[in-house]
């Protein structure tokens, strides 16, 4: 027995892993927090507002940010990759790779001169490459930690950036750096990925600049998002007068190895649509769908809402084609209404595709780091569903959110905490 | 308290109800929360004071507004046998009868004041309650015309 | 220490929250006027008060201007209050000499198509806040020790998981269950999904570990009969149903895991007037033989026919206006699982929401099973009729655009997950509020589903919404981490927010002993003469008493009627100058 305190590793800081670390945290556990990006928040800290309530996605989440990033038991190592995982339930070693953020996180104040100076306008990656960022840059207001990063294939070495950094905390020499951990358990919370909408040519996504996907048109709409929170076609800036969102695009196709549900994009939809009408009281909305899967709690009121109160219409149908008008910049989506069994030619100036939701980038890398396995969709296979839902066949891994498949934030969180418990579990038998 | 303050500098033309609405935390605090989180639009006429149950509700709360001018007072509470304190609307219920005689003693039209339940869940009927006081109170007029 | 008598310096920060409150209200207008308002010593409007940036602005500011009061225009204090309390007091301002005010669900959002008055409205919130932040008054910050032992109510599958959990963690369980065994709903189903474990081969092997684990109390058919106290220190009173014996515990954390009952749609598709109509949960519950044999003449079932949404998704109807959410799974794995007994199955439904891992699987193999799956309208619902023991179904098929008949010889409703019956008694005890749905308000739908507004009671399961034997266990294990967080800690703070009797003005009437629903109110009968005394650990800052209160004895703190009224007063008596945005 030692006194040292135990400690757990999570990786991935969305709002699963965020909640995971908390939880454990606050039982007097030691936490490192992984992050591949310069931040965490995840995926929520890019949506604009949160169904079935219309919060504020940062809103909510800044609080649980400033909270993470502020407890003292929560080491952050954002910007950072697990390398190599040994060791066994209670006594695992880990290796991480803290890539070079090129600015000291201990010096920068985050007050952002270093940006304003910077000669170098790049896509940023956080609004899904609709805005521009510096490349040395924080993805967004409520970045945290809140410490700019370089991004080093972009830099152009011009050394304006130290010039102006009061703290001198920008060091463009910076090697990555490894790191040893010893933890007791592990939690995998890696998130999910958007699935690749352009693989789906026929509805013209990447051909006709007013057909966006969904995460774009939540950047879009967002206060902090490259329009400023205006509802703008990509096209020629006008406002949108009739918008149509396509649903099902990368979810339950099996000819696209997804053959499961994404269980968000509808209530993603039908809350963007409310949304849209809120910007646009007279605008029309349509929605394309094939079951509208409002099951989680409030759900189906916001859906009957969205009917009633705001006015969104439902066609029930897969889209066949999206073909673009001449000139217009308008968009005309064929679809088979399967109710009056009609085709029907309904024209948009804007079209949403709701994509689906796949496993994140790299979870192969990881599972086989960790010797965990992968269901044939490749998320994370779970233990049992009754006896360990968040149980991996690792004994001491652990999975939540969306890492072992499509989750909703309520679903992410819940199973945050589940993770948290049973690591704590381990952790409180002592033993490294 | 000073009535002579609260007849404003507004005209009669411009006159606009003034509302103090007591609101509980936990009930109809909460679904007011509800109703902008629901975009749901009602008039802007009411100002909200928190209190954590409508049974912290002395009737003097009320008198005291409409003699520093309010033209009207919502008082909107948890639903009878919801009461996150168990039985503080209940309290406030009761008083609510002794506080009308109040009022109407003192010349002023019970009218003004409202006592509603709603939930937290129950978006629309605060904001129909709010709307419902609002429209009441325009057709009485400013209270001005009624304190003797 | 900051001292009460202190002149009030006071920081006002109005929030744009992107475009949420600025797209609405001019919130440089609102931070000029409150720049001008008695006490102020500062205002400013920021982009996201509660980001990194705007939290260190305010300490900041705290430092630099000396400020010992706070105000902060933004959203609901129900949300960020505490972040804004923990910042102030990370300035070292004492957390009770913050004010919140609600200029975004309160304003914006709700006069969204007003940015004037809605302005204006903003303006005269932050000038009422901003009269009650200088009569705020310093309290002290209170910490209880938690008792490290955890009451579970409800042996369902949640609940076992829960208190497992909690056991392996090295903490004491009570799991108290009405009825005479654990096991709860899931116990009784044959059919689960998405694994193909009956419910009892699920729930078999968790019963035994719970039995056998030393931490945990089992009570069955008992119920919890009165139950008092605050966060960590819960006094509980459990009632054996059957002996009529009550006995006291103690513990720190609650967790209620009350689960759901299975809707009897009585006057539904004729359920109740032929035994072959019967509810999911009712085929669930039926023996697994080879064959399914119908109720009424035991002959075997070769047409089955499933209906979905009974008793759910019904616009404008009180507690069934929700989606049951496990029905459409539980009904694929179902009519799957026996079509290979019938000659024919029908699911007859709305949408199908089989939005689970592995149940979009089962919807498959059900139709590639030949199970024919026809959708209703919303505002045409299937029509039965039940003649001489036949029943006969007709429906309006929305794909085919078709009439339809069949005549089964078993109907099965899938029926509304709906609360308890005893929903409301166990809301009461708790002081949990409910929802829509029926089930318990979390304390915020999306980021804190497990907690409630009562600090310490903690919800699994589907106590919450309806949802399946899966997802239970995992919150079952979230709800049990936050209980075990508690305890871990072993001390928890406590609000001030308490009432106070003055005994030199208590003229001893008794009116608040009378009035207060949690006993807290007593006389002291030490003091000569006996007056009202309050034992803060059991207030729970109601305020009844204050207003009950014939001599004006009783301070609420943090509520006094000062506070209160000078916020009114702010509002209607302002001097003109400091007057709204003025309706021009």
């Amino acid at each position: 027995m030692t006194e040292k305190k135990q400690a757990a590793l999570i990786v991935g800081g969305g709002v699963a892993g965020m909640q995971a670390a908390l939880d454990i945290a606050s039982q007097g556990f030691k936490v490192y927090l992984v992050e591949r990006t310069p931040s965490i928040g995840g995926r929520m800290a890019q949506i604009d507002k949160t169904f079935p309530t219309l919060d504020c996605s940062a809103c909510i989440l800044t609080p649980k940010l400033s909270e993470v990033a502020h407890h003292k038991n929560i080491t952050l190592l954002t910007y950072s990759e697990v390398g190599t995982v040994t060791g066994k339930s209670g006594d695992f070693r880990v290796r991480v790779r803290r890539k070079a953020r090129f600015v000291k996180e201990d010096l920068c104040a985050g007050c952002g001169d270093c940006a304003a100076e910077c000669p170098v306008e790049i896509p940023n990656e956080f609004d899904m490459n609709l805005g521009f960022r510096k490349a040395i840059y924080v993805g967004f207001p409520q970045a945290t930690p809140n410490v700019y990063t370089v991004d080093k294939e972009n830099c152009i070495d011009c050394g304006r950036c130290l010039k102006v950094c009061q703290r001198n905390a920008i060091d463009l020499e910076m090697k990555d750096k490894t790191m040893d951990l010893h933890v007791g358990a592990i939690i995998v919370a890696t998130g999910f990925e958007l699935f690749d909408v352009s693989q789906y040519p026929r509805l013209g996504y990447g051909h006709y600049a007013n057909v966006i996907h969904a995460m774009e048109f939540e950047r879009i709409i967002n206060a902090a998002g490259p329009t400023h929170g205006h509802l703008v076609r990509l096209s020629d800036g006008k406002k949108p007068h009739s918008i149509g969102f396509i649903q099902c695009v990368g979810a339950r196709d099996v000819q696209k190895g997804v053959p499961y549900c994404s269980r968000v994009c509808c209530m993603y939809s039908i809350k963007n649509a409310v949304m849209a009408l809120e910007h646009y009281p007279d605008a029309e909305v349509w929605v394309y769908y094939a079951d509208i899967r409002a099951f989680g709690k409030g759900f189906e009121e916001f859906y009957e809402m969205a009917k009633k109160r705001f006015g969104v219409k439902f066609v029930r149908g897969r889209v066949a084609e999206v073909m673009e008008g001449k000139n217009t910049g308008n968009l005309v989506v064929k679809v088979e209404d399967t109710e009056s069994s009609k085709v029907r030619l309904i024209e948009h100036d804007m079209v949403v595709i709701s994509p689906g939701v796949i496993p994140s980038e790299g979870m192969h890398t990881m599972a086989t780091k960790m010797g965990i396995e992968q269901t044939d969709d490749g998320y994370v296979q779970i233990d049992h569903s009754f006896f360990g839902p968040i149980l991996t066949k690792v004994p001491g891994v652990f999975v939540c959110g969306c890492a072992d498949g499509p989750k909703d934030i309520p679903d992410s969180v819940s199973a945050g905490s589940a993770a948290a418990m049973k690591a704590t579990i381990i952790l409180s038998k002592g033993g490294v | 308290m000073n009535t002579e303050v609260s007849t404003s500098m507004k005209t009669e033309k411009e006159w606009e109800p003034r509302i103090i609405a007591y609101c509980c935390n936990w009930c109809s605090y909460a679904g007011a929360d509800l109703a902008g989180t629901s975009r749901i639009q009602y008039p802007t006429n009411a100002r909200i004071v928190r209190v954590n149950c409508t049974g912290r509700l002395s009737p003097e709360f009320v008198l005291a507004a409409l003699n520093m001018g309010a033209d009207g007072v919502l008082v909107s509470g948890c639903h009878p046998g919801d009461c996150h304190y168990t039985s503080g609307n209940l309290k406030a219920r009761a008083r609510w009868a002794l506080m009308e005689t109040a009022i109407e003693q003192a010349g002023v039209d019970p009218r003004r004041v409202r006592l509603q339940w709603a939930s937290a869940s129950e978006a629309q009927i605060f904001a129909d309650g709010v709307k419902a006081i609002v429209e009441q109170v325009r057709e009485l007029g400013p209270i001005r015309s009624e304190w003797k | 220490m900051s001292d009460a008598k202190e002149e009030p310096r006071i920081g006002v920060f109005v929030c744009h929250c992107g475009h949420n409150i600025a797209g609405t209200v001019n919130v440089a207008a609102v931070a000029e006027m409150a720049r001008h308002l008695p006490h102020v010593a500062f205002a400013t409007d920021e982009m996201f008060m509660c980001s990194d940036a705007g939290q260190t602005l305010i300490k900041e500011k705290i430092k630099e201007l000396n400020l010992n009061r706070v105000v902060v225009a933004s959203c609901s204090p129900r949300m960020h209050e505490p972040t804004f309390r923990r910042v102030v007091e990370e300035a070292d301002v004492n957390r009770y000499l913050f004010d919140q005010v609600n200029l975004r669900e309160h304003v914006s959002w709700c006069h969204s198509r007003e940015p004037e008055k809605a302005t204006e409205k903003a303006k005269d919130l932050v000038r009422m806040s901003v009269a009650r932040a200088a009569k705020l008054e310093y309290l002290p910050i209170k910490s209880v020790d938690v008792i490290p032992k955890t009451l579970v109510v409800g042996g369902g599958i949640a609940g076992l998981r829960a208190s497992l959990d909690i056991a392996e963690r090295g903490f004491d369980v009570i799991l108290v269950e009405k009825d005479s065994q654990l096991g709860g709903n899931v116990a009784k189903w044959t059919h689960l999904f998405p694994s193909d474990e009956s419910g009892a081969q699920v729930i078999g092997p968790l019963i035994h570990d719970v039995k056998k684990h030393k931490r945990i109390k089992i009570l069955v058919n008992s119920k919890v009969s009165e139950f008092d106290g605050y966060i960590g220190n819960f006094g509980v009173t459990i009632k054996n149903q059957s002996t009529g014996k009550a006995h006291r515990y103690e513990v720190g954390t609650v967790i209620v895991s009350t689960g759901f009952e299975p809707f009897k749609p009585v006057g539904y598709y004729g359920y109740g007037t032929s035994p072959d109509i019967v509810t999911l949960a009712e085929l669930q519950e039926m023996e697994p033989g080879k064959q399914l044999l119908k109720s009424s003449d035991g002959k075997p079932v070769k047409k089955i026919v499933f209906i979905g949404c009974v008793g759910s998704r019904e616009p404008g109807k009180k507690g069934h206006e929700h989606c049951s959410r496990h029905c459409c799974s539980a009904t694929a794995k179902a009519a799957g699982d026996l079509r290979d007994r019938v000659d024919e199955a029908l699911v007859l439904y709305q949408d199908i929401r089989t939005y689970g891992k592995g149940h979009e699987e089962f919807h498959r193999l059900a139709r590639q099973k030949h199970v024919i799956y026809s959708k209703f309208p919303q505002d045409g619902h299937p029509e039965v009729e039940v003649k001489n023991g036949k029943i006969k179904l007709r429906w309006f098929d929305v794909l085919g655009g078709v009439e339809l008949q069949f005549e089964p010889d078993l109907l099965v409703l899938a029926s509304a997950m709906i609360p308890p019956v005893d929903m409301d008694e166990t809301a009461k005890m708790f002081s949990l509020t409910r929802s829509g749905d029926g089930f318990f308000n979390p304390e915020h739908i999306k980021l804190a589903p497990l907690t409630t507004h009562t600090a310490g009671v903690m919800i699994a399961g589907a106590a919450q919404a309806a949802k399946n034997a899966s997802e239970s266990v995992i919150d079952a294990s979230g709800a049990a981490a936050k209980a075990v967080g508690l305890m871990a800690q072993g001390k928890v703070e406590i609000e001030s927010t308490v009432s106070h009797v003055l005994p030199d003005i208590c003229s001893s009437c008794h009116t608040c002993v009378t009035a207060c629903p949690y006993g807290a109110i007593a006389m002291d009968e030490e003091h000569d003469p006996p007056v009202a005394i309050v034992t803060e650990a059991k207030c729970k800052g109601c305020g009844t008493c204050a207003a009950a209160c014939p001599s004006s004895a009783i301070v609420m703190y943090h509520s006094t009627d000062e506070q209160i009224l000078t916020m009114v007063e702010a509002y209607l008596c302002a001097t003109p100058g400091l007057q709204g945005g003025g309706s021009v």
